[in-house]
């Protein structure tokens, strides 16, 4: 298996005296879709948060491409930062500008590319979310689903190497969310980008997901890590077969 | 990883042909742009492109193909790719590119001079029109309340006067101070030429309550408070909270402007007695201290000075800017459409247009009293 390009060691993550998850271990590996599942409200897109620098850990180490994850490092940030990419949960597009000039910002901050070549490559990228002539339209006049699906087209703006994907199929029609799956799997597939997933989709992960980890709320802990197949047929425990398998809540 | 491409150009008699090899990726594509324009035209009619030693190609790959495919078209021929990798075909199948995406600038069109006017004409008459709407609904809920006052929300409406009034106080007082400070300081230098150090006194009681008092206790609510009720109200209609209220039955009008326009009327007036105060207070500070005056005459002179009409008039100023403050603040925060720019430029709008309000009512009731009064 190829070197880990996220390594999470000892993650204490939280709030003021509030311990959201403890001692939390696990590796990303390059070319994978990792998918973080658990609970609602049990801290995955914290996790997420944490990982790309937004949240500082209470304690533990995280790095990420190689490089520790310190916000307060400037330099090793940006770094960090050019090679990921972010799709948040509600789609974050900046309200005062058009779907079009929202996936065109990094692509023309960050690249070499100018002028038409921009216009283009901002049309090919709102094709593969399936929002082709939409580029001139304001984040107000699209649906919830659709502004999700702008997101992603700019958080693809760049190519980057890992992406992180906050719930990206919630609120999305089974086709759209299809074909979100079908774009994961062929960026993955073709470039070897790296996907970090936050999702509650089941049919989703049993899809796209090549590892998983299941966070739970009660523990604050990892409670299986693996293969998304394995763990629906084989794991024991009974929250993770509840989960795979939608059984109905057992009395404890 | 390679993150390189190579592009060999040679330009034959009949034809132009390209050699790609590496990575056609975003580091490598913006370069064999630029050599594309900068390939001599005009351009012979064929186009040729060895696609062989392509290893990776993403979606910016794809636009040189596209820009290939432009050149070709505009010399009235068509590309030939040779060699083309399987990925390569792949990712041209996925991207759809025999159907390539219209041309033209993403960036926002800017509709000519003509339809700008039009639309601002359109926008202040909508903008009327529900202005007018909204001054209804505010006044039958508030006419609504003198016959129901139980429906008031009272625990909202006290912690708006709390935030209107109780937490201005320390600036509104530091304001009125330093202005009475100043008015008796600047006056006395004049005043004493004459020895008529006593009428400090009368002018700054006078200017205070008939005039700056109402108007500075305005102006500092108008920032403070005019701007977060527009701000509170458009992030709720941002977000969808204004639409919950309308279909859980509440009435926005109710439940989100009758509390903050009844709090403000009720807690600016007391601002301004508080501020008048303050500025009497400051001025004595410097009739006592510099002028030589005592304090009760200072005092003496205060009260013979005023009329307990002019206090009235003074409070009575300030509720009927409480009421346009309060209400500009909410009409602009109701207006807003989008997002966040959206938000920002309302609250913007509150202040500036609840300032001007206040002036301008300010002069009209001015010039009602000059006549009205005996």
């Amino acid at each position: 298996m190829s070197a880990p390009v996220i390594t999470v060691r000892g993650l204490t993550m939280g709030f003021g005296d509030h311990v959201v998850m403890r001692d939390l271990n696990f590796d990303i590996h390059a070319g994978e879709v990792f998918v973080i599942l658990g609970g609602s409200g049990c801290g995955k897109s914290t996790l997420l948060k944490h990982m790309v620098g937004l949240y500082k850990p209470m304690a533990g180490r995280i790095t990420v491409a190689g490089m520790a994850m310190d916000p307060d490092d400037d330099g090793a940030y940006r770094r960090i930062l050019a090679r990921i990419g972010v799709m948040y949960q509600g789609g974050a597009l900046f309200s005062s500008m058009t779907l079009g000039e929202n996936v065109a910002l990094p692509i023309t901050e960050y690249s070499g590319l100018r002028g038409r070549a921009v216009d283009d490559l901002v049309r090919l990228k709102l094709r593969q979310v399936g929002l082709e002539g939409f580029e001139h339209h304001l984040p107000e006049e699209l649906s919830g689903g659709m502004r999700k699906r702008a997101a992603i087209a700019r958080a693809l703006a760049l190519n980057p190497e890992i992406l992180f994907l906050d719930e990206p199929s919630a609120g999305l029609d089974p086709i759209s969310s299809a074909g979100l799956d079908a774009l994961i799997l062929r960026l993955n597939r073709t470039l070897g980008t790296t996907f970090v997933v936050v999702t509650h989709e089941l049919s989703s992960i049993l899809t796209i997901a090549s590892r998983v980890v299941m966070l739970d709320a009660a523990s604050k802990s990892i409670i299986a890590q693996g293969d998304p197949h394995e763990l629906k047929e084989k794991s024991a425990h009974p929250f993770v077969r509840q989960f795979f398998n939608r059984q109905p809540g057992m009395e404890e | 990883m390679k993150n390189t491409a190579d592009l060999d150009i040679s330009i034959g008699s009949d034809a132009l042909t390209l050699t790609l090899r590496g990575a056609l990726n975003l580091q490598s594509v913006p370069e064999i742009l630029d050599r594309l324009e900068h390939v001599p035209r005009p351009l012979p009619q064929r186009i040729r492109v060895d696609l062989g030693g392509v290893t990776r190609m993403d979606d910016c790959g794809a636009l040189v193909i596209m820009e290939l495919r432009r050149m070709a078209g505009a010399s009235g021929g068509e590309l030939e790719m040779e060699r083309t990798p399987d990925h390569v075909r792949e990712l041209l199948d996925f991207l759809r590119l025999d159907s390539p995406p219209e041309p033209g600038p993403i960036r926002r069109i800017r509709p000519d001079l003509l339809t700008r006017f039009g639309e601002k004409t359109m926008h202040v008459v909508d903008q009327a029109a529900s202005h007018v709407a909204f001054v209804g609904e505010t006044t039958t809920t508030l006419a609504s309340l003198l016959v129901r006052p139980g429906r008031l929300r009272l625990g909202d409406t006290v912690s708006y006067m709390q935030r209107v009034g109780v937490d201005a106080l320390p600036i509104v007082g530091l304001i009125s101070f330093l202005l009475g400070l100043i008015m008796a300081f600047m006056s006395a230098v004049q005043l004493q030429q004459f020895g008529a150090n006593i009428y400090v006194a009368s002018l700054v009681a006078l200017a205070m309550v008939r005039e700056l008092g109402p108007i500075m206790t305005a102006i500092i609510v108008a920032g403070r408070s005019g701007s977060a009720f527009a701000a509170e109200i458009g992030t709720m209609k941002v977000s969808e909270e204004v639409d919950a209220l309308i279909t859980m039955g509440f009435k926005p009008a109710m439940f989100l402007v009758a509390p903050k326009v009844i709090a403000s009327v009720l807690v600016v007036p007391l601002l301004t007695v508080f501020s008048n105060l303050f500025a009497i207070a400051g001025g004595l500070v410097i009739g006592v201290g510099t002028l030589n005056l005592t304090l009760n005459a200072y005092m003496a002179q205060t009260m013979s000075t005023l009329s307990i009409f002019d206090i009235n008039w003074g409070i009575f100023k300030s509720a009927v800017f409480a009421l346009l403050i309060s209400t500009v603040g909410c009409f602009k925060g109701y207006r807003v459409r989008g997002g966040a720019a959206s938000v920002g430029q309302a609250t913007t709008s509150a202040v500036v247009t609840s300032i001007f309000l206040v002036i301008l009512t300010d002069s009209i009731l001015a010039v009602i009293l000059r006549y009205w009064r005996p």
